[in-house]
């Protein structure tokens, strides 16, 4: 009761034209920062950081706020229009999206994503008014062991992504897997697999590498089609049929569920909880084999899940003080920069500015969804931009956003060599959606696994007798056991494996 | 003879196994074990057994098996392999000159060959978009964002 009064005091500031002018400007940015290939949230964030620094504090961070979630919803466009994700979390939109893109069905599927990203994220403030301290308890009981155990269910999912042949999915998760051991050791921070080379320290970012997997390997694979080819896309309808709106109603409360939880953890970062929606997804689908070729339920899962992440993600920076990505530890600085700590205290010794950001939160997502489905046309728009163009302009923005990470050309070079593998893994029909989670979720593992072990003086039933971590590995285990049944079933029934 | 995809597997496969002993080679270098538990080459090594295995298996499918058939469009035709040629130049180029030129005109030239190359839309659109995506792109990054992007020798 008493968070409901100051959510409304909250209300009552966020509402002022000012701070509802800075609101409708991050989210604009925000969206357009999505839309731009290789220009993620972090980057984004940052460079419009020290525009916000002569603004007061309130509306820097609101607007701020709002370029944080509006990115989320941009990056949904280019994913779905022509393939490559506007930013990294949107790479699971790319799978689904895109073909119903080729379908005529691009407005169905971007109108899905807003309304489903528009409710994931509301219900995910909601979560940060109401359950935001007992959840972040839970959340800080989480220790080595219980990260490991969590990284080994989303690995378990990779089974779920494995298109027509499980093999090429495992070979495609094992070098995303060798990919992530290049930088220094999580542990003993020994260099590996970096053959003296300075720049390969850091490993390979996950940008360069998305953006050269999905951007440049889709800008190849389109510069094979014959000669005078555009972005063939046709939207048919900007208003969701009744059946794509009723087959996204569950995937949008999972993908709900699954953000919102998933946002609690710091440090499982946006892509995790995509790749996990849409496993869920296809795992419980009557028709799992559809998955890839345009399914609605492809989409709204993981859109929502990505924005119920987002902004579930504020909740530990909220109330701990602890950035869970790139992206929101930029926010924490930017706090910072502007006299205020996040963390317990912000609650206490700013409560107005804190209720006055979270009441920013519904606003910024209402004006997301109200500024996204209309001009859903003008995004469609854009395909009408001659190949060649369009080809040299997602090229250039590509160069920009992988470059301006870390001033870098080597991180172009990384997008090259990405671009030429994701070509090849296409061609050859290896499915690149395991790649990518594992190069996420095995360095975060092997950390988990190795500090587990450290703790427990080399003793691996560590894992087993805590209860949290028991539990998910008895979950991953029946994901794997029920996964490996069907793909047994499936030689049996002699269909390839 | 209809093409299949049993030589690409095959060819794939033995990529793919010699990488793997090239990558349990590398991690047999580093640690392995310690007293409290795997190393930094622990998890490298036994990964590259994995995927020397799954080669093993792509091969021995490929060889095996009964091949699905090759898509049409598998191999490509000749000018889509000078448009893949041109873009994948294209980005050599750029990792090669970008801090020697400096973005404006490493991007500049690089905009006006891939238009010609990709698609000839006219001088005109051809000299628009490459001025935009080159100079007025690192005014807008460089000066208006303060973001940095690579001068060159030529301080733009």
């Amino acid at each position: 009761m008493e968070s409901l009064q100051l959510l409304l005091g909250g209300f009552a500031t966020a509402i002022k034209p000012t701070y509802l002018l800075f609101a409708l400007i991050g989210c604009t940015m925000g969206t357009l920062i999505g839309v731009l290939p290789g220009i993620g949230p972090a980057a984004g964030t940052a460079i419009l950081i020290p525009i916000t620094v002569a603004m007061d504090p309130t509306a820097a961070i609101i607007m701020l706020s709002a370029i944080y979630y509006g990115a989320m919803y941009g990056g949904t466009i280019t994913s779905v229009l022509i393939n490559t994700p506007g930013e990294a979390a949107s790479v699971v939109t790319c799978l689904d999206g895109y073909q119903m893109s080729k379908q005529g069905r691009a407005g169905s599927a971007l109108s899905i994503a807003a309304i489903g990203s528009f409710i994931g994220g509301t219900f995910a403030t909601m979560g940060l008014v109401l359950v935001a301290l007992p959840l972040t308890r839970l959340a800080l009981k989480f220790g080595p062991p219980e990260f490991f155990a969590l990284m080994v269910v989303g690995l378990s999912l990779v089974t779920g992504l494995a298109g027509k042949s499980l093999l090429r999915a495992l070979i495609s998760a094992v070098l995303g897997l060798l990919i992530a051991q290049v930088g220094v050791d999580p542990v003993m921070g020994a260099p590996r697999f970096t053959f003296d080379h300075m720049e390969l320290l850091d490993g390979f970012g996950i940008v360069p590498v998305v953006m050269g997997v999905f951007g440049i390997g889709e800008i190849l694979l389109n510069a094979e089609a014959k000669a005078g080819a555009v972005f063939a896309t046709q939207v048919s309808r900007l208003i969701p049929s009744r059946r794509d709106l009723k087959a996204s109603a569950l995937p949008i409360a999972r993908g709900t569920g699954i953000g919102f939880l998933l946002g609690l953890i710091p440090g499982v970062g946006a892509i995790v909880p995509t790749f996990i929606s849409y496993a869920v997804e296809k795992k419980i689908s009557k028709t799992p084999e559809k998955f890839g070729k345009g399914m609605i339920e492809g989409v709204a899962g993981p859109e929502t899940a990505n924005n119920a992440y987002a902004n579930a993600a504020l909740i530990p920076l909220f109330t701990l003080g602890i950035p869970g990505s790139p992206t929101t530890a930029i926010l924490m600085g930017a706090f910072m920069m502007n006299g205020l700590l996040p963390g317990p205290s912000l609650f206490k010794d700013h409560a107005d500015f804190a209720w006055a950001v979270i009441a920013s939160l519904y606003i910024g997502n209402v004006i997301l969804v109200i500024l996204n489905l209309p001009l859903i046309p003008l995004w469609v728009a854009v395909l009408k931009i001659p190949y060649a163009i369009l080809t040299v302009l997602v090229f250039g923005f590509s160069v920009v956003g992988v470059y301006s990470l870390n001033s870098s050309v080597f991180d172009v070079g990384v997008m090259l060599g990405f671009g030429i593998l994701g070509y090849a893994f296409r061609k050859l029909d290896i499915p690149l959606a395991p790649l990518i989670l594992t190069m996420v979720l095995g360095p975060l593992m092997e950390r988990g696994l190795r500090q587990s072990l450290e703790m427990s003086q080399g003793d691996i039933t560590i894992l087993f007798t805590r209860p949290l971590s028991a539990s998910l590995l008895a979950i991953a285990l029946v994901v794997i056991v029920t996964s490996a049944f069907r793909a047994f079933a499936a030689v049996k029934g002699e269909t390839q494996v | 003879m209809e093409r299949n995809m049993k030589r690409p597997y095959q060819i794939t496969g033995t990529v793919l196994l010699l990488f793997a002993a090239f990558i349990g080679w590398e991690a047999l270098k580093l640690k392995f074990y310690t007293h409290l538990g795997p190393g930094p080459g622990f998890f490298s090594f036994w990964l590259s057994l994995i995927l020397g295995g799954l080669a093993v298996l792509m091969i021995v499918q490929a060889t095996l098996r009964r091949p699905d058939p090759m898509p049409e469009e598998f191999i490509p035709s000749r000018s889509g392999l000078t448009k893949m040629g041109a873009i994948l130049l294209s980005l050599v180029v750029t990792t090669a000159l970008l801090n020697v030129l400096g973005f404006s005109l490493t991007m500049f030239g690089v905009f006006v060959f891939l238009l010609c190359t990709l698609g000839r839309p006219g001088w005109i659109v051809t000299l628009l978009v490459s001025v935009a995506g080159s100079f007025g792109v690192f005014y807008l990054f460089d000066r208006w964002l303060r973001v940095q992007l690579p001068s060159g020798i030529f301080g733009f």
